[in-house]
Parts: structure tokens; sequence; C-alpha cells
């Protein structure tokens, strides 16, 4: 009440910058999540060099998850996670040793359209599954609002955009600290170097999807608890991994957290200076002028360096 | 031999609208569509080996001009030429810059040029109606006549298409294209001047699909952005190269035709699941016709199937 | 040598397995009993899906019923109801194409439009060539009507007729009402209807402080949010379609966004809003064609919309809304104007459609000069306490309107 009161006797300028900081919050708040939507294809991407149209889908099947757990067995969507990642796990070692790794070597072409058949085929089955109408995970305790002197963060989104970082710095550590880890790094640098070493590619190989498809998993765990369900989201979610990919860098766990917060933070100030309608469009704008001009990303640098 | 062939391919053709009724006619003039977004698709992908998926964005565009060219009075004919004269100009500009790159890069930058134009196109609703449609006029015509007029359309353009593909396939053009596609650092060095060729053939792979855009957009009538940038425009023509093999004139017509009828087919008899009998229809073609149906290679089929 | 052969084969085994395809395609359909068959081009599968599943909720309820009693009376005649589903999965193009499918093959006898305006609008042009009746049980935008075409007929008022009754009483109970602030999707219908909130609001003088729209498939509102949570509106009106609205919905109680009035449609309408929205879905008010509260006694099929419910219920166990009760209302006009024009001849039923003047479980029905209906009174909503309450018209109304959305 007396909140209200004092907000209505601030200044004009004041009122502008509370604006822009809250857009600036909301745009790194979704960034986060983008972040973790990105990193899985990266992975695959700068690893296997196949563009991973599937990555959409997967990322369903993990929201789908984590909607189940909570329907049938209460499981809140933050900590059912791990059972997002064990399905997709699995789901994505299979896949790929059944049938990417038969053509991981082959041009652009031939992965692109046998992802894309694959997918077509996945999404389809989901469809008829679950059926294409949204579905929601509403909490039975929400956990509400925090608001500082008219700024608002939803904290679900937080925590969400919270254990998104979290998950993507696990990555990285992983890819630095642990054998595997050297092993996927070792493979992406040389393979026949790898090989030569005695790493055992292919199985590095349905490794490394697997566990994009786990990354995969866990965000679409986390946007369950924000986004409604449904198996007609897969494009979008791809359409941003792509986007967030070329922004920061591919195939670098920073250049994906990068990428993702630049992402959000463009979307929320260009949907307030061009309008809501155009912020999808000039998302994909930047992606065609980084594309041509700096295909490297805001980061510049290729591999796992 | 050959010759006798495609001429009485062509007459057959030409009778096929007095065997079927309408629907019959319908699909028929789909099945030159697909041609002509096949072979377009030839141009680039097939003989260059430049994995675009900009077709989607050239036929809606050519969609947009031929709709908006009629709305304003021009008659239809020349509403399908100006569609496909721009296709082709935004072809050499978007060349220009996005030939560049190769490999993923371009593919990505292809894909995505579509869902810029369709937003584009969403956005400027007094130019384009936006996400409520544009509406085309109607043709004074029967049924009948309209369905037999637009099937002897669509088979003009298609023959145009099919004209220029044999053309450009025995003219140096052709050989620098194959060249590029072998190698491309090579091709330059042997006095290819790559830039242009790519841009070229990227402009052939946009006029008659702009054009065929337009067509498409006086035949049905009505268009939306969602439905003429539908990223499918940009998938199908791939496929439909790989079922029947690239780099040659008959090679891209008869992927077409097979895949009209696996889709009718599909469609018809799975309700709910076409989209996914379609996907593994493509993971098949993937693994055991890598070359298209007319490379069909037995011995090493049954040299799989032996393993 | 031998890969010529090879080559030369297998372009003629092509050959014959396109021509086999072919001639398979060209054959005409057997057909012809006792049979009224109606064709429906719906969206059975991809983003519209769920909508395309209402549809055939109402239409197969309908068919059922007519069936039940006996048929559709022809002259002296009874015929059995049958309808024609096709998937036009989501596309446009795929709409029309159908639709000529429907005529020229299936050889229907009448036609449900596809559905929406944008694809209704579409297959009109096909209905139009070939003089074949076609209602639409779900397309409102007067655009849709506006092409002079006698063969087209709409279940559902212009979209005015849902803003004005519901700014007429925003004006009336809500005084502190100033500004308003409108987010639309940017699509045929949902934007349709924004422009005639605008328009309504404007013509009673408040003045519209925010009009934006957000593209197809958005999955964050909180920039345009934000700006009208800076504007401070007293009454916000959103539009889209139900998974849009709930995620606005749920964006707006983030932002801590309150005002006097939150109107929504076309989500609100829907038990899976409530469920979803929770207590948020409060106070916010909404207006469709039709609302299970209404009462109407019909010459129709189903006699009344107390029977209607029932019957819908025992088939389906929950309440039907205004989309199934739109498509089985639909199949219960054509049932009257066939009966009355004793035949099944295209153009004395689009005739007697033309001229008709009846009530039904649906409300009262009378097609203006475009097709459109014209007759009908579209009920203003609310959500109190977890149920939808009919605020207007006042015969039929169950609660008085309730200020303030948290």
């Amino acid at each position: 009440m007396l909140a209200a009161v004092l907000s209505r006797r601030r200044s004009l300028s004041e009122h502008i910058s509370m604006l822009y900081l809250q857009v600036l919050l909301n745009g790194l708040v979704l960034g986060g999540l983008y972040a973790c939507i990105a990193a899985g294809f990266s992975l695959v991407w700068g690893v296997l060099n196949v563009i991973n149209i599937l990555h959409g889908t997967f990322i369903v099947i993990g929201s789908y998850a984590a909607y189940f757990a909570y329907v049938y067995f209460d499981i809140h969507p933050l900590v059912s996670i791990p059972i997002a990642a064990v399905i997709l796990f699995f789901i994505g070692y299979a896949l790929q040793s059944g049938v990417i790794n038969k053509v991981v070597a082959a041009p652009v072409l031939t992965t692109l359209t046998l992802t894309f058949g694959l997918d077509l085929f996945l999404n389809n089955l989901l469809i008829v599954a679950f059926k294409a109408d949204y579905r929601k995970v509403t909490l039975e305790n929400p956990l509400g609002v925090l608001s500082l002197s008219g700024i608002t963060v939803p904290i679900d989104r937080l925590a969400a955009m919270a254990l998104a970082l979290l998950l993507t710095g696990l990555l990285f550590w992983v890819l630095d600290a642990s054998r595997v880890g050297r092993a996927i790094v070792a493979v992406r640098m040389d393979r026949e170097a790898a090989a030569l070493m005695g790493v055992k590619v292919k199985k590095i190989y349905a490794l490394t999807f697997a566990i994009g498809a786990v990354m995969a998993g866990a965000a679409g765990s986390l946007m369950s608890l924000i986004y409604p369900i449904s198996p007609l989201n897969s494009g979008i979610f791809l359409g941003k991994a792509f986007i967030i990919c070329v922004l920061g860098g591919l195939g670098s766990v920073p250049g994906v957290m990068v990428g993702g917060l630049a992402l959000g933070v463009v979307e929320s100030f260009g949907a307030l200076a061009f309008g809501p309608e155009h912020a999808v469009t000039l998302s994909f704008i930047i992606l065609i002028l980084f594309l041509l001009f700096r295909p490297t990303g805001i980061m510049g640098k290729r591999g796992f360096q | 031999m050959k010759r006798g062939f495609w001429i009485l391919a062509a007459i057959i053709v030409l009778l096929l609208p007095w065997v079927g009724n309408n629907y019959f006619i319908r699909l028929a003039t789909i099945m030159m569509l697909y041609c002509v977004l096949a072979l377009s698709w030839n141009f680039i992908g097939g003989l260059t080996g430049y994995p675009s998926f900009a077709t989607a964005a050239f036929f809606g565009l050519g969609a947009y001009a031929g709709a908006i060219s009629q709305g304003q009075g021009v008659p239809m004919y020349l509403a399908w030429v100006i569609g496909a004269a721009l296709a082709a100009i935004f072809a050499t500009g978007l060349g220009l810059a996005i030939l560049r790159l190769r490999g993923h890069y371009f593919a990505i930058a292809s894909l995505v040029v579509a869902d810029v134009l369709r937003e584009i196109v969403n956005s400027t609703t007094n130019l384009t109606g936006g996400g409520m449609g544009l509406n085309l006029p109607v043709l004074k015509l029967g049924v009948d006549a309209q369905a037999k007029l637009f099937y002897y359309c669509m088979f003009g353009i298609a023959l145009l298409t099919i004209f220029t593909a044999a053309y450009v396939m025995r003219r140096p053009l052709g050989f620098g294209l194959g060249c590029i596609k072998q190698n491309e650092d090579a091709a330059n060095i042997i006095g290819i001047n790559a830039t242009i060729f790519k841009t070229i053939a990227f402009s052939l792979s946009a006029v008659f699909v702009g054009g065929a855009g337009a067509f498409y957009a006086s035949w049905v009538n009505y268009i939306e952005p969602g439905d003429v940038f539908d990223i499918l425009f940009a998938i199908k023509p791939i496929v439909m190269v790989l079922l029947g093999g690239a780099g040659t004139v008959s090679g891209p017509i008869i992927g077409a035709i097979v895949f009209l009828i696996l889709e009718e087919l599909v469609w018809r008899n799975f309700l709910t699941f076409h989209a996914g009998v379609l996907g593994l229809i493509v993971v098949f073609l993937i693994f055991y016709l890598p070359d298209g149906i007319l490379d069909l290679n037995y011995r090493r089929w049954f040299g799989w199937r032996k393993n | 040598m031998n890969d010529w052969i090879r080559k030369d084969f297998f372009r003629f085994a092509s050959f014959v397995f396109i021509l086999a395809g072919i001639l398979a395609f060209s054959g005409p359909v057997q057909g012809a009993e006792k049979v009224l068959k109606i064709g429906a081009p719906l969206p059975l599968t991809g983003p519209l899906s769920p909508e395309g599943q209402k549809q055939v909720q109402g239409y197969d309820l309908w068919a059922e019923t007519a069936n039940k009693a006996g048929g559709v009376k022809v002259g002296s005649e009874r015929y059995k109801v049958e309808i024609v589903y096709n998937d036009y999965q989501s596309n446009t193009p795929r709409a029309v194409q159908l639709a000529e499918k429907l005529i020229t093959e299936d050889k229907v006898n009448f036609l449900f439009s596809p559905f929406g305006s944008g694809a209704t609008k579409a297959a009109s042009g096909v209905s139009e060539k070939y003089g074949m009746p076609t209602i639409a049980a779900t397309a409102s935008s007067e655009e849709v009507y506006n092409q002079g075409y006698k063969f087209l007929f709409g279940t559902f008022t212009p979209n005015p007729t849902l803003t004005e009754p519901l700014s007429d009483i925003v004006k009336a109970k809500v005084p502190q009402v100033k500004k308003v602030a409108i987010l639309a999707r940017n699509d045929l219908f949902p934007l349709a209807i924004a422009q005639c909130a605008d328009v309504s609001a404007k013509k009673r003088g408040f003045n519209v402080v925010f009009f934006e729209k957000y593209a197809i498939g958005t999955m964050d509102h909180a920039s345009a949010l934000t700006q009208i949570r800076a504007a401070q509106p007293e009454w916000i009106f959103a539009t889209g379609y139900i998974n849009d609205l709930i995620l606005i919905r749920k964006q707006m109680g983030d932002l801590k966004i309150t005002a006097p009035v939150v109107t929504m449609i076309a989500g609100p309408a829907y038990k899976e809003f409530t469920d979803a929205a929770g207590p948020l879905a409060e106070n916010v008010s909404s207006a469709s064609w039709w609302h299970p509260a209404v009462r109407y006694k019909g010459i129709d099929v189903f006699g009344s919309t107390e029977n209607y419910n029932k019957i819908f219920q025992e088939k389906y166990k929950f309440i039907p809304d205004y989309a199934q009760a739109s498509a089985s209302s639909v199949g219960a006009i054509f049932q009257i104007a066939i009966e009355k024009a004793g035949s099944l001849d295209r153009k004395k039923v689009r005739d007697t459609l033309a001229e008709l003047n009846v009530t039904t479980f649906w409300g009262d029905v009378k097609f203006g000069p475009t097709g459109q209906i014209i007759s009908l009174k579209p009920p203003v909503f609310q959500i109190q306490k977890g149920t939808q309450v009919v605020i207007y018209p006042t015969e039929i109304a169950q609660a008085q309107f309730q200020i303030g959305v948290k």
C-alpha cells in the first residue's frame, strides 16, 4: 500500500530506468534458461559435427517426464531432473549408436536430412502418445514472486535459471576434469590421433550424443515449470538453440552461456524497442549477421579450449 | 530411344486432364509443382553441392509478390513473371552474402531466411495482410476449365524448368558447377570463377520456384505467411532429389513423382501418423538409397543384406 | 553397357510404377446408398489438433443423435448421416485441397468448413466454385464473409458482437477505467478481435495506451507485459489461443500486474484455462458465442440447450463449451434446412439456409446477406470462484460483474 503511494510519486526518469532494469532482468533470467537449452546442442554440433534436429523434441520429452513425475508421483520438477536425464540418456545413446553413428562422417545434407527425418518420426510418436494439447505443471505451492522496489522476479524462474547455469557449469567441469571429458575433447580436436591414443571413438560419439540429450532433458524439466508443454514446441526450442550456438561460438560451453544471456537480453530489449512481434525476427536477423561477419561467435573461439 | 521416351511421356502428360476428375487434375498439378521445386533445388544442391534450404523463402517470396501484384490489378501471368523475377533478384543478393559460407553455416543461413521473410510479411500487415492472409481474385471460369487451365500453366512452367536444367547441364556452366562440387578451391585455381557460377546457380534455384509460388497463390486464391514459407517446401525438394538421384534431369523428376505418390498413399492410409511415416521414409532413403533410385547398385544392396 | 541396361530398366520400372500410381488415383469412387454424406476437413494433427478434436466431438454427437432418431428426413425417405473426416494437418493449403477432394472424389452432399477463419476463407473459394453449401462452425471475422459468396454460411456472429456488450458493461460498472492495454496474437482471429476491442474502447472514450501484437509461438511475454505494467492501465485485453493466454496470465502474476478488469479471448471459455491458471483465473472476463448456461428451446434434433448439455455429458463425461456446441449446431442446422427443403439438391438447400429463421439449442438462427449469422446474442462471462458465470445477456445472467484482478 505504502509502496503503491510512493511509486506514484517517483519521477519520470526513475520510472523509465525501472522499466529498463526490469526488462534487463527479464532478459537475464530468460537467458539462463536459453543457455541450458543450447548447451547439449552445441556439444553435439561441436564434437560430432552433427546438427541435431531432434534436440527440440528431446527437450519436450524432458518436459513430459517432469510433468508426469509431478502429476502421478508428486515430484517437484526441480527435483525430477535426474529422471528426465536418465530417460534421455538411454534414448540418446541408443539413437546415436544405432543410427546416427553410421553417418557421422557424411556431408551436412545427409546428417541434417537424417536427423530431420528421425525428428519427424519421434515428434509424431509424441503427438500420438500424448496428444498435441498443451499441458501445464501447476504447482500446488507456487514459489511466489520476489519484489524489490517495483522490480519483480518470479522465484521459480530464478530457481530454474540458477539450476540451468549450474548444470551448464557442471557440463563444463565434466569436460574439463574427467577422463571421459578429456576423451571427448580429444576426439573433437583430432579424431585419428585420439583413436591412435586408444580412445574408442564410436563409443565417445555415442556418449557425447547421450550427454547432449541429457542436457536437453534437464532443460525440458526446468521448462515444464514455466511454459506449457506440447510436442509442437520443439521447433521453437530448436530455433533458439541454433541462434545461441552461433551467437556464442560453437562447441564452447562458456560461449553457450554468453550466447544464451545475450539472446535473452536482446530479445527483451528488442521487444521493448520494436514491439513483441518483431523480437523473433530480430533474433534471426542477428543470427544471419553473425553468420556473415563473425561465425565464430561472440567468444570468437572454436572448440573446447 | 531416349528421345522417343520423353515425347511419349509428354503426350501422356498433355492428355492426363481428360482422364480423371478435378481432384486428380489437382494432384497432377501438384506433381508438376514438385518437379519444378526439385529441379530448381538441383541447380544449387545437386549440381553445385551447396545444401540450400532456401527454397521455402523463394517460394513464399514469389507467392506474396504475385499476390500483391494481382491485388493491384496486374494481370495474372504478368504477376507470375514478377514473382519469378523478384525471387531471382533476391537470390542473387542473398547469394552474394551467404554463398561465402560453407557446409553447416550455409545450410543454417538459408534455412533461417525463410523464417525472417515470414516474420517480415507477418508484420507488414498493411501491405501483406499480415497474419490475416491475402486473398486473390477468383477467375471467372467454370471449375473444370479452371482446373485444366492451371494444369497446363503449371506444365508450361515445368517445361521451362526442364529445358533450362537440360541446357545448363550440357554447357560450361554445368561443368563448372560440377567442378565446384568436387573441390571448390581447385575449381578456382583452374580458372572457374566460383563466385559467379555459384550465384548463377543460386538464382536459377530461385527463379522458377518464385514463379511457381506466384502461380500457387493464384491457384489457391488465399495465402498465409505460415503456409507459403513452410519449411517443408525446403525439405521436400531435397528428399525428392535424394529419391531420384542428383545431377541429372530425369532424377529429380522421377523423385518428385514417386514422392507425391508416396505422400498421397501415406496421407490416405495413416490418419494420425503420416508425418512419422514420412520421417521413416526419409531415414530409409538416407541409408539404402544414397544415390537415388536410378543409380541403385544391386550388388551393394545385396552385399548389405548378406552382412 | 551393363550400366546402361540397368539404368534403362529402372527408368522403365519407375515409369510403370508411376503409371500404376496414376491409375490408382484416377478411378471413380464407388458409393451411393441411402446415406447423407457430409465432408469434414479438420486439423486432426498439428498445432490446431486440440481444436480439431473439439469439432469432431460436436459433429459426432449430432450424427449419432440424428441417426438415433431415425436419420434425416428427405421428402418421404430417411437418410443415415455419415461424416467423412479428413485431416489437413493444420496446413491451410491442404484444407483447400481436401475440400476439393471431398467434393469431387468422395462426392459428399454438403460440407463443413475447416477450422478457423483463415482456412474457412481459403476453402470457401472451392465451395463457391462448385456450388456446395458450406457452413462454418468456427469463423467469426467479417473478412471471411466479404467476398460476395453465396454458398458459405457461419454460426459465429461478427467480432464486434463480442467486444461491444463487454465494453458497455465495463463503461457502466467500472467507472475508474480510463486506460486500456491490448495485447494480440498476430493471427487472423485474435488480431481481428483485438482490433474490434480497440474500436469499441475508443468509441466509449477510453484511452488505448498500448496495442501490440506478439508473434505466433512466442514463449515469453515478459517484455510486453513489463511495458503494460509501466503504463498502468485499468483494463487489460489479451487475445490468443488457450496456451498463449495461460502463459500471459501467469506472467502477469509473476510481474505483479493488477487491474480492475482483465479480459481474455478465447481461452477462459475452456475448463483447461481455469485448471491451469488456478487462483489467477479469478475475475478474468471473456465473451463467446455460446455458453452452456444459455437456455433456448429449439426445433432442432436436440430440442433444447439443457437437453444438448445432457446428451453431451452422457457421451463425453464433461460439459460442452462453445466449440463443440457450434459444431453440433452446424449439423443440426443442415438437418433443419434439408428437411425443410425436402431434398438434397444443393441450390434448394442453399436457398433454404439463406431464408432460415428458426430457434435452436444454439440460439436464434438467421443468416445475414453475407451468410454470417446475425441473430445471436453472445454471452459475456466471468470466472468467479473457479467457475464461469454468465453476466450478460441479463435474461440468463447468473451473477454480477466483479471488479479487480490480482
